[in-house]
């Protein structure tokens, strides 16, 4: 399993676009993956779960995978947060 | 089958116009779901049925996607991305087909467990998760429909040319955007206000709309024709000819009064012995502004801000408001923006949980509330004040009824200036600053608050609720709500005289002033600065360009020495009368 730490950048944090967006990234791979909150550990592959989160600009949250491609699962997720999901 | 009387429906005026056209009603509701409970044996074929519905969703939500990407654009239809993204939600499925697998039908068990999810977003104390429940609501509703075999309303499907009014509970974000101007003509709702959504819409559009119908829904059927006012506020559902003719006639009416006004818009507003006035527009909304600048209006006399605040989620951030301020300053080219600060109740605040008052019209409001909550006022000046460097801004408070409120909002500012210079952000720091005059106590008290401000504006509907001890908003009271009461028309000339003799310029934000008599009153009491909606503009500068200051003077000088406000009225009736026969 690998696991990081991630800040949410971009300024409307974890709306419904951008939850829609990490869904269709997780989607991708076969490893279990999840993202955790506080004490809040959801699905990063439904999307409910994510929006769940509420991560706004400046939420920490932890992303973790588990599975054959876990660390490339872990790249990608994080490359779409950090990127702010092509939003500012 | 005799002909049916035509049936007039009354609403809340959102967007002027008028037109006839036939009704597409959008019944976009939570269907009811029958209970029924189904044996073992059928429980595979049933799960298949919730598959094949939501892959049957799922595909007609692409297409819905598709059609509003061409008309609203790739970023605004991405929101039908989120509501595919919850169809496919696997965990979600599974609480269905868990529910499915103890016996439930599929569109039971769906709409279950969406109750369920619904209720969980709507009561998150987090903003971010209760703003997804019209989504959550919007997959409710079509995947149920497919369930049940319900007929599908999307507007997208409508023809070119349609001409419909399109007929609905309330227009949801995901109905907005398949919103195709090529097909509809109106849009009536049972909810909103004036200030909702689908109004602001409506009007940016140039879309007639009425809303606040309460049941409109019920009492209309696809293909009614149907008569929309949307200057009235008024549906006339199914109408005879003799009414067909006279909607006809009205329209044109509506139309030809526009270009007469449209001539005197860009007339000086001048009084008939020659004295020079200054008419500004109100803009209460960012969609008014344009309508605001091509008014022939000299600048904004009233930029409300509580747009900002009222209805929303979360407190608007220092940028975006930002933005909002410029949008209406860059539009006036120069031309002077007053922009009021917040004037709302803590209970219209996105933030903070404040409790319900008693009295709201004598409770926690306007400057009183920004000046508690420095932090949400400081972030409204440093917005005002990054704006400014785009023109001529000055700043109005709200609610002033001391001079050390004036004192204390002075210090916020300068404050709020200092942080911006610190953090080397374009800002201008010298921005006037005036107070509403809409209490009694702040007509008794203006030749203090005049040694600290740089204007006046008389807003009249406080004044005259917070003179009368008359309720604005209560319709018992609405013939005791009276402008032209002689203490008003007092308390308005003592303001008028204090302001002239300290040099400021007091001028006159309401509504009021776009009635003849009050205009009339106004400009007889000395006022020279008048502000009025958009769309009254050109009409006060006609009432303007027909009357002699001296002969307003002299009645209102009579009016306010009147016993009764029913005598100040028809003094003051009288003499614009006489005016307006003798300078048509």
């Amino acid at each position: 399993m690998v696991e990081r730490l991630v800040t949410v950048r971009n300024s409307h944090g974890i709306h419904a676009r951008p939850a829609a967006q990490i869904v269709k990234t997780t989607a991708k791979f076969a490893s279990h993956i999840t993202i955790t909150r506080d004490d809040l550990e959801v699905n990063a592959k439904s999307i409910m779960g994510v929006m769940m989160l509420a991560a706004e600009c400046g939420a920490e949250i932890v992303l973790r995978a588990d599975g054959a491609d876990e660390t490339e699962a872990l790249d990608a997720l994080a490359a779409v947060i950090a990127a702010g999901f092509g939003e500012q | 089958m005799g002909a049916r009387a035509s049936l007039p429906l009354n609403g809340i005026p959102a967007s002027p116009g008028i037109v006839v056209g036939a009704a597409h009603l959008l019944r976009w509701e939570v269907p009811e779901v029958p209970t029924r409970v189904i044996p073992d044996e059928a429980i595979p074929a049933e799960l298949e049925r919730l598959n094949a519905a939501l892959r049957k969703a799922v595909e007609r939500l692409q297409d819905v996607r598709e059609r509003a990407e061409r008309t609203a654009g790739a970023a605004e239809s991405a929101i039908f991305d989120v509501q595919i993204s919850v169809i496919q939600d696997e965990e979600l499925a599974g609480r269905v087909r868990l529910m499915i697998g103890q016996g439930f039908t599929a569109e039971r068990a769906f709409d279950t467990v969406m109750v369920e999810s619904r209720e969980h977003f709507a009561r998150s104390a987090n903003a971010m998760m209760r703003e997804r429940v019209g989504d959550l609501t919007d997959v409710h509703i079509r995947v149920l429909s497919v369930l049940l075999g319900l007929p599908d309303y999307d507007p997208v499907d409508l023809p070119k040319g349609a001409n419909a009014i399109l007929i609905t509970h309330d227009l949801t974000p995901s109905l907005t955007l398949q919103l195709d101007r090529e097909c509809i003509a109106a849009i009536a709702t049972d909810a909103g206000t004036r200030t909702s959504h689908v109004a602001i819409l409506a009007r940016s559009l140039g879309l007639p709309a009425v809303v606040g119908l309460l049941d409109a829904t019920t009492r209309i059927e696809t293909g009614d024709r149907v008569i929309l006012d949307g200057t009235a506020g008024t549906l006339l559902v199914r109408p005879t000819t003799a009414e067909l003719s006279q909607a006809d006639a009205r329209s044109r009416a509506e139309a030809l009064q526009r270009a007469q006004l449209a001539k005197v818009a860009g007339a000086e507003a001048i009084t008939a012995d020659g004295v020079r006035l200054t008419l500004r527009a109100n803009v209460d909304l960012p969609d008014e502004v344009g309508t605001a600048a091509t008014s022939g209006a000299d600048g904004v006399g009233l930029m409300r801000t509580e747009f900002l605040v009222v209805g929303r989620a979360s407190m608007p951030t220092e940028d975006e408001q930002y933005e909002s301020y410029s949008n209406v300053i860059r539009a006036f080219d120069g031309r002077p923006v007053v922009i009021r600060t917040f004037d709302v109740g803590g209970d219209k605040l996105p933030v903070g949980g404040y409790p319900h008052e008693p009295n709201p019209f004598l409770g926690w409001r306007a400057i009183r509330m920004c000046l508690d909550e420095p932090e949400l006022f400081k972030t409204q000046l440093r917005a005002l004040l990054r704006a400014a460097v785009h023109g001529d801004v000055r700043i109005m408070l709200p609610l002033v009824v001391s001079v050390d409120e004036v004192r204390q909002a002075r210090f916020l500012l300068e404050e709020s200036a200092r942080e911006l210079a610190a953090r080397g952000i374009a800002h201008r720091a010298d921005i006037p600053l005036g107070v509403m005059i809409e209490t009694p106590a702040a007509v008794l008290t203006a030749d203090a608050l005049a040694a600290e401000v740089a204007f006046f504006s008389i807003g009249t509907n406080d004044l005259v609720q917070y003179t009368l001890a008359v309720d604005r908003g209560n319709a018992s009271l609405a013939s005791r709500f009276t402008p032209l009461h002689p203490a008003v028309l007092r308390l308005i000339r003592r303001t008028v005289r204090v302001g002239a003799d300290h040099g400021l310029d007091v001028s006159v934000c309401g509504e009021m002033a776009s009635e003849p008599i009050m205009a009339f009153a106004l400009i007889g009491l000395g006022v020279r600065t008048l502000s009025v909606a958009p769309l009254s503009v050109a009409a006060v500068k006609q009432i303007i360009r027909g009357i002699h200051t001296s002969v307003a003077a002299e009645a209102v000088t009579r009016a306010c020495d009147a016993g009764t406000p029913a005598a100040a009225e028809a003094v003051l009736r009288a003499a614009l009368e006489q005016e307006l026969s003798e300078n048509p």
